[in-house]
């Protein structure tokens, strides 16, 4: 009853669902916070992608100081963004400007214009194609399991993904800086009036969602064995899609589109070209804005 | 005569909140009406279901006997119901004439080929009722400011000169007074007096008692989403059904 | 009178002065870069139109320009159709599909339009891609005859900067009429405040969806000069970085003024040009310059209200001459 190829097909979607999963909460929680969309999440991802690979070239550690490198420089890079592209927007403090059209747009076409430097000068220095990863790196080690065979790569992705949001989850419900992010994402003002240091929660979530992309980054830059500066768009485009579909502010939401999105894809491409995959994102886009504007599970949403 | 607006068991419910039940009511040509009521009575509600900005769940609205249920909001204004907004919603960037010129847009219909093909009567026409209606509301010195320099008190009559530019035949007020000193309010007071002579049909929304008792000719009440008394202002301060539910409903804010 | 002079001083400038400084400084490649820069000023003045004027920022812009470029593309080497069919052909085509697919996204504002027209974009770019039969896919599309009337003038750098030039011009005119009228301002309400716009009596979609066809057009024209210009197109040419050049440009110049549009496209077309000896950094200075006008100038180089203001007075538009204020269309 069931084709191989087609359960093959699944836990290959599903492996990129979850990459999509870990882009896509980091996203939700900007938006959580600021009710911004973050576009240069996709440089984040490129970001981890090219310090792993730049800590494998030179000193070649183990797997998983790379990915602790990773985790690093996408804390950074989030820490920098939001410095760069996001505060300067920040000038007035009551709740109607902090979630206001005009910052919001006004971030939107910053954080475009910052992803826009931070890929244009990846290529100056990397140039834009695809970098050589050295083989040992590679997580394309076939593994067999009766007639399906599985990569390496899908079983730390699966691993990788369930640590971090099972890890994602406990710090936003027991730890006090996720009680500050839930607090903020609810109602800056009221969290800022409760002594709750707002600049500090919102550099936090930049922070927290940036490491969770860039390590996505480096997992499937290493999996896919492609990593090249343009590499983020895609992806953080179908991140945003999972979020939009997911209702925009619930992780949950975003994380079981993402995985509906993986293995939507993953059953278009086996039965058209490879290229009409990137199609699947769009339309679900669109199909979702248009007759679910509050996202698939309904979540309430105000106008905006 | 039949009624200017004539509104019949309108319902609205969001989820499982009872906005505004079986509301019936009525506003006569030429009349001024108040509509109080405690805060979250479902006011604000009642007013976006005439003006067809929230779908009705129940009933119906006549305006000049025509049902208007299930129109949009952009077909309710062209009929002739204008409106201004309690949160005061004036274009920021855009000059005080340019505010106005809205309304009138709104009553002459807006098509590109009148642009394209330069049709010089239609924007005549425009610019005509743009001046009648600053000149009406006061504001004919500042036309040329932009709306985001006006004064508070300047901005009410803005949003005011918009909705007149559309030339209505019932003006919808939500708070008109909201936010002006005794002064204002008075001026104000006497503006919409102006307005009502000139055979315009009023209905408001206003919390500032005085205003409401000086100015209108019959008020209606509203709690909980229901028409609880309609009658001159005489009829509704002495009515008790009124004075219990403005005291009932404190109570239970204290509680 | 004073319309007058400016409008054939704006003539005398685009037809005579900027060729004839261009043939100084030694023709041919310059022509083209002022050719590429007229293209991205009629694709800027059009999203202008959804994007600044109407205040629905689009995403995808780049994506109806492909659609406006293949069409021309298609038209002219499958059944040779000269230029005069091909462009405005393309630019009904263009617009017929900007309705059929803005339609249903019309209902989105703020973000959700950008973010749908973004996919918008994206869809048509995959499928010009992937479409090998119809598109050629990657390899695109070349062999397309340049601007020519037999009899009259050959195709050549002078002919197409001539011809992008003027329908620059028309495009100008057009849009300038649509936005610096009464009808601007029911536009203008729109993006102001679309609930507010339709309680005075706007019919909202239908200004959206019109805005929409008209900046469909003329970027489907744009597309439509692009491959008589170039000769050859390929998906490449239409992807989500061009939405963003166009994005740029607009923020530089200022969202909702046509001159800003214009002048966006000269700087960000124009500067990277002065700057090729020290390399090709043209897209980072795109980006530091987005960056930067977005942090400094918010309103851009000419903003829209002084924009507007000048062109009442100056171009005759206003209605009252004592204040400047209505619209004479």
């Amino acid at each position: 009853m069931f084709d191989i190829f087609f359960v093959q097909q699944l836990v290959n979607g599903l492996s990129i669902g979850l990459i999509y999963a870990l882009v896509a909460i980091g996203f939700t929680l900007i938006f959580g916070v600021l009710n911004v969309v973050n576009f240069a999440h996709g440089e984040i991802y490129m970001i981890g992608s090219f310090a792993g690979l730049m800590a494998i070239t030179t000193f070649a550690p183990p797997l998983f100081v790379v990915i602790l490198i990773a985790l690093a420089a996408g804390a950074l890079a989030g820490f920098g963004l939001e410095r760069l592209a996001f505060r300067p927007f920040r000038r007035f403090r009551d709740e109607a400007s902090l979630k206001s059209k005009a910052i919001r747009e006004a971030t939107l076409l910053s954080s475009l214009a910052v992803s826009i430097i931070v890929r244009e000068i990846a290529e100056k220095i990397f140039g834009s194609n695809m970098q050589s990863i050295p083989q040992d790196y590679l997580l394309l080690k076939p593994i067999q399991i009766g007639s399906l065979s599985f990569a390496d790569g899908q079983f730390l992705i699966f691993g990788l993904s369930i640590v971090m949001l099972g890890g994602l989850q406990w710090l936003l419900k027991r730890t006090r800086i996720g009680l500050s992010i839930r607090a903020v994402a609810n109602n800056p003002m009221g969290a800022a009036y409760v002594g709750i240091n707002t600049e500090r929660t919102i550099i936090a979530t930049f922070v927290i969602g940036s490491t969770l992309g860039a390590i996505a980054g480096l997992i499937v830059g290493l999996y896919q064995g492609a990593i090249f500066p343009a590499m983020g768009f895609v992806p953080g485009v179908k991140a945003f899609v999972a979020m939009v579909m997911g209702g925009l502010s619930s992780i949950g939401g975003a994380v079981v589109c993402a995985l509906i999105l993986g293995m939507a894809e993953a059953i278009t491409t086996s039965f058209f070209a490879q290229g009409w995959g990137d199609l699947v994102a769009y339309l679900f886009l669109v199909i979702t804005l248009i007759f679910f504007p509050t996202g698939l599970f309904g979540g309430g949403r105000e106008r905006v | 005569m039949t009624p200017l607006l004539e509104i019949k068991n309108v319902s609205r419910y969001f989820g499982g909140l009872h906005a505004v039940e079986d509301f019936s009511g009525q506003v006569q040509r030429g009349e001024r009406v108040g509509l109080i009521g405690p805060n979250g009575a479902g006011k604000t509600t009642l007013f976006n279901l005439i003006t067809c900005f929230t779908p009705l769940s129940a009933g119906s609205v006549f305006f000049d006997d025509k049902d208007i249920s299930s129109l949009k909001a952009y077909q309710v204004a062209r009929l002739g119901i204008a409106r201004t907004f309690q949160n005061l919603r004036v274009m920021p960037n855009l000059s005080v004439f340019d505010n106005v010129s809205i309304g009138a847009l709104g009553a002459l219909g807006h098509s590109p080929f009148s642009a394209l093909l330069h049709h010089r009567n239609y924007a005549k026409d425009i610019s005509r009722r743009t001046w009648d209606a600053l000149e009406q509301a006061g504001l004919q010195g500042q036309a040329s400011e932009v709306a985001a320099n006006l004064s508070y008190g300047k901005r009410k009559y803005l949003e005011i000169a918009r909705a007149l530019a559309l030339s209505p035949r019932l003006l919808i007020l939500d708070e008109p007074a909201a936010g002006l000193n005794d002064t204002e309010t008075a001026q104000l007071g006497e503006f919409v007096m102006k307005l009502s002579k000139e055979g315009l049909s009023i209905l408001l929304v206003e919390h500032d008692m005085n205003f409401v008792m000086t100015l209108c000719e019959r008020i209606m009440v509203m709690a909980s989403g229901r028409k609880i008394a309609d009658g001159t202002p005489q009829e509704i301060s002495n009515d008790p059904v009124v004075l219990e539910a403005y005291l009932g409903s404190e109570e239970e804010e204290a509680a | 009178m004073r319309r007058i002079i400016s409008v054939s001083l704006l003539l005398a400038a685009v037809l005579i002065v900027v060729p004839g400084i261009l043939t100084l400084v030694g023709g041919g490649y310059w022509f083209r870069v002022m050719t590429t820069i007229g293209v991205f000023s009629i694709l800027t003045m059009s999203a202008n139109l959804i994007t600044g004027t109407t205040g629905l920022m689009s995403l995808g812009h780049a994506g109806f320009y492909g659609i406006g470029a293949y069409a021309t593309a298609l038209l002219s080497t499958k059944f040779g159709w000269p230029f005069y069919l091909t462009l405005p052909v393309s630019g009904a085509i263009t617009a017929a599909f900007g309705i059929l697919l803005a339609l249903p996204t019309m209902r989105l504002i703020g973000i959700y339009f950008a973010v749908a027209t973004l996919g918008l974009g994206e869809i048509i770019h995959v499928t010009l891609l992937n479409w090998v039969d119809f598109t050629r896919g990657p390899m695109g599309i070349s062999a397309i005859p340049g601007v020519t009337l037999p009899g009259v003038f050959t195709a050549s750098d002078t002919t197409h900067y001539y011809a992008v030039a003027i329908t620059a011009l028309i495009a100008a005119f057009v849009l300038g009429r649509l936005t610096h009228s009464y009808y601007g301002n029911a536009l203008r309400a729109v993006r102001e405040d679309d609930q507010c716009a339709a309680s005075m009596g706007l019919n909202v979609v239908g200004l959206k969806i019109q805005s929409f066809a008209f900046a469909c057009f003329f970027a489907g024209v744009a597309g439509g000069l692009w491959a008589h210009t170039t000769g050859y197109i390929s998906p490449g040419d239409f992807r989500f970085s061009e939405s963003i050049l166009i994005l740029a440009m607009m923020v530089v110049g200022g969202l909702g003024s046509l001159p800003g549009a214009v002048l966006g496209a000269v700087i960000l077309l124009g500067l990277p040009e002065f700057l090729r000896p020290i390399g090709d950094y043209r897209m980072i200075v795109v980006g530091a310059v987005m960056f930067f006008s977005i942090l400094f100038l918010p309103r851009g180089l000419l903003g829209e209200t002084p924009v507007l203001t000048v062109v009442r007075r100056q171009f005759g538009l206003a209605w009252d001459a004592k204040s400047n204020l209505g619209w004479r269309q």
